[in-house]
């Protein structure tokens, strides 16, 4: 029989033999990827963790870095990640985005000020963040968003998670942002579509 | 009990959009029979009479309810033989390439996880042994791991039922299977002890950690479940269980690309499958 | 393009809406229509079924679309060279420059309308109106 049932004896070990903290700085991109994934639980892990985020070039390694940081969840760690949004390479603020998704409690306490950041597309990245609250929650932070943000994109971000997830009470809101940007193409389609399916969702007032 | 109303055409849009962003299930209207359908059972199950009350149960995942609706529109029972392409790519693409790479000597290492009841490694074995012409020139080491250790009993006793073996041919159960009861057949010893079982939880990373590193995993239908954070953390966790240019095989409607960046696309002839690139690859 | 097959363009956004905007212009003007959610689920979607437009937005999860352009670009198949257009909210010059590296053949600032969308997708797809 040439299928094997005992451990392969040089099953090689994927943990690092070297003090993670030290490897995170000045390992290999496989050392740091082991050094990212075992620091989150060690003593001074976080801020080992944040300084690392702001050099590292290698996009697994951030992952890594970024995983350990959403999952370790304190403020100090979500602090961390946050000033990423505004990097200028879309490749981290797509990863660190996906980590502020899934930050465990979600970023309730933080939504509110990135809703208000003076980057559009800060603001438009938290608008879809949003969409990890509970409805309610979110419906009042972006109602507001379609009243009163300069940005017809920032806008359109709202209305993708509205149509999702608001009430009949969105509706005045949606079609008056429509009208705030008259001269913009997309807004109008997506109020309407948005307004359908909210339309579709209420129940008719006799049930 | 009256029957749901039919989806509107914007309710089915929702539904479907929500599904694809969830799952990466995509349906559209071209399968409205095939959806409504399922809706329908779970509108029933929960008692949710209209379409809008069962959406904000589902958004609001009260009772588990995105499980449930991933488990009617998914095959949650393991058999034999499940998605054999991906076994077909196993031994035509996968094995030769990982074969090349290896020192004399060197095992080849498999992880079935999750393995459930045993189905999926053994289909491996029995498939290496019945399709790899080259099965007897390496060691090939088969380790099938899961989180629920009374399925793990059930794989380790190797006694399955007619529905588990309903995709192997008459002459694949007479030869590799001895009857053992009305309905009931035993795996061989020598097919049994070819599969090593131990219990894992995906999300943990000492514990996948612990069973070193493999050439492929198949790790097939149970990522869909798991919510972002357990996902990526998962993805992780196999990433890290892969040596460098190994392989990962999810379910048909599974997809990494919602789930980490780490990993290469790689399309075989067969199969649309994940790599660990090699190390100093730009990929 | 009124004769043969229509071209296939996907449409890579994260925005289900955004999506839907397109593909109306899109079904509209002839064209067969996929979709995708991120740069990812396209790689995956084109070593399937290979297209002849992509219409690509930059922010997404997963894979943003630079980085997606970046590796389908390198990729040694025929999929490598299908044209590339990236709508995008970001308008500045570094973002223009990081589209042209990355290998998009035009750029557009969102809000696209439907018909700019539709006449650049004529002009990449070789079938100018
Ligand atoms: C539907 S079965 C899949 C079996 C087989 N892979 C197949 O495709 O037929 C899902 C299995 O996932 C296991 N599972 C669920 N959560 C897990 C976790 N965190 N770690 C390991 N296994 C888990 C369950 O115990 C169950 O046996």
């Amino acid at each position: 029989m040439p299928l094997i049932r005992k451990p392969s004896p040089a099953a090689p070990d994927a943990v690092p033999a070297r003090d993670p903290l030290a490897a995170l700085r000045d390992g290999s991109p496989d050392e740091r990827f082991a050094a990212a994934r075992a620091a989150g639980g060690l003593p001074g892990g976080v801020p080992a963790l944040a300084g690392a985020l702001s050099r590292e070039a290698d996009p697994r390694v951030r992952e890594a870095i970024l995983t350990s940081l959403s999952r370790a969840g304190t403020p100090e760690a979500v602090a961390a990640i946050l000033p990423h949004v505004h990097a200028d390479d879309a490749n981290l603020r797509a990863g660190t985005l996906d980590a502020l998704r899934v930050v465990p409690g979600g970023l309730g306490p933080h939504l509110p000020g990135l809703l208000a950041d003076p980057d559009p597309d800060v603001r438009l990245l938290a608008c879809d963040l949003a969409r990890g609250l509970p409805a309610g929650e979110a419906v009042a932070l972006l109602v507001p968003i379609l009243d009163a943000d300069a940005e017809a994109n920032v806008c359109a971000a709202a209305v993708e998670v509205l149509a999702e997830i608001a009430g009949p009470d969105a509706l005045p809101a949606l079609e008056a942002c429509a009208r705030r940007f008259p001269g913009d193409p997309f807004l109008p389609f997506a109020v309407r579509i948005a307004a359908g399916r909210i339309g579709a969702r209420t129940p008719a007032p006799d049930e | 009990m009256s029957e749901a109303p039919p989806l509107t055409g914007e309710e089915l849009r929702q539904l479907c959009e929500f599904l694809y962003r969830r799952t990466g299930m995509a349906f559209d209207e071209a399968k409205r029979y095939y959806v409504q359908r399922r809706v329908t059972e779970r509108m029933g199950a929960t008692g949710e009479g209209a379409f809008p009350a069962y959406f904000a149960r589902l958004r609001a995942d009260a009772g588990g309810e995105v499980e449930q609706l991933i488990n009617a529109f998914t095959v949650n029972e393991t058999y034999f033989y499940r998605e054999d392409h991906q076994l077909r790519c196993l031994s035509r693409d996968i094995l030769p390439e990982r074969a090349r790479a290896k020192a004399p000597g060197e095992a080849i290492r498999i992880w079935s996880v999750p393995c459930a009841t045993g189905e999926e490694p053994y289909s491996i074995a029995l498939w290496l042994l019945e399709n790899w012409p080259e099965v007897d020139a390496y060691d090939v080491e088969i380790v099938g791991s899961d989180i629920d250790t009374r399925a793990l009993e059930a794989a380790q006793a190797g006694l399955f039922g007619r529905r588990a073996l309903m995709r192997l041919s008459p002459d694949l159960v007479e030869r590799y299977f001895t009857p053992a009861g009305p309905e009931r057949w035993r795996i061989l010893d020598d097919l049994r002890e070819s599969v090593r079982f131990t219990s894992v939880n995906l999300v943990e990373p000492a514990s996948t950690g612990a069973h070193g590193r493999f050439d492929v995993v198949f790790c097939r239908n149970v990522l869909i479940y798991f919510d972002d954070a357990s996902r990526r953390l998962a993805a992780e966790n196999l990433y890290d269980a892969l040596v460098p240019g190994g392989y990962i095989c999810l379910g048909h409607t599974e997809s990494m690309s919602r789930i980490s960046p780490l990993f290469a696309v790689r399309r075989h002839a067969d199969a649309i499958v994940y790599q660990r690139p090699r190390e100093g690859s730009r990929d | 393009m009124t004769e043969g097959k229509p071209k296939r363009v996907l449409v890579v956004d994260d925005a289900a809406l955004v999506r839907l905007y397109y593909r109306d212009a899109l079904e509209r003007a002839g064209y067969a229509v996929d979709e995708a959610m991120n740069g990812l689920e396209a790689l995956e979607k084109l070593l399937v079924a290979p297209v002849d437009l992509l219409v690509v937005d930059v922010n997404m999860p997963q894979m943003d679309g630079f980085t997606f352009l970046r590796v389908l670009r390198r990729q040694d198949l025929p999929v490598a060279s299908i044209p590339a257009l990236v709508t995008t909210t970001e308008a500045g010059p570094q973002d223009r420059a990081a589209a042209r590296e990355a290998g998009a053949n035009f750029y557009l600032v969102k809000p696209v309308p439907q018909d700019v969308l539709t006449v650049y997708a004529g002009l990449l797809c070789g079938d100018a109106p």
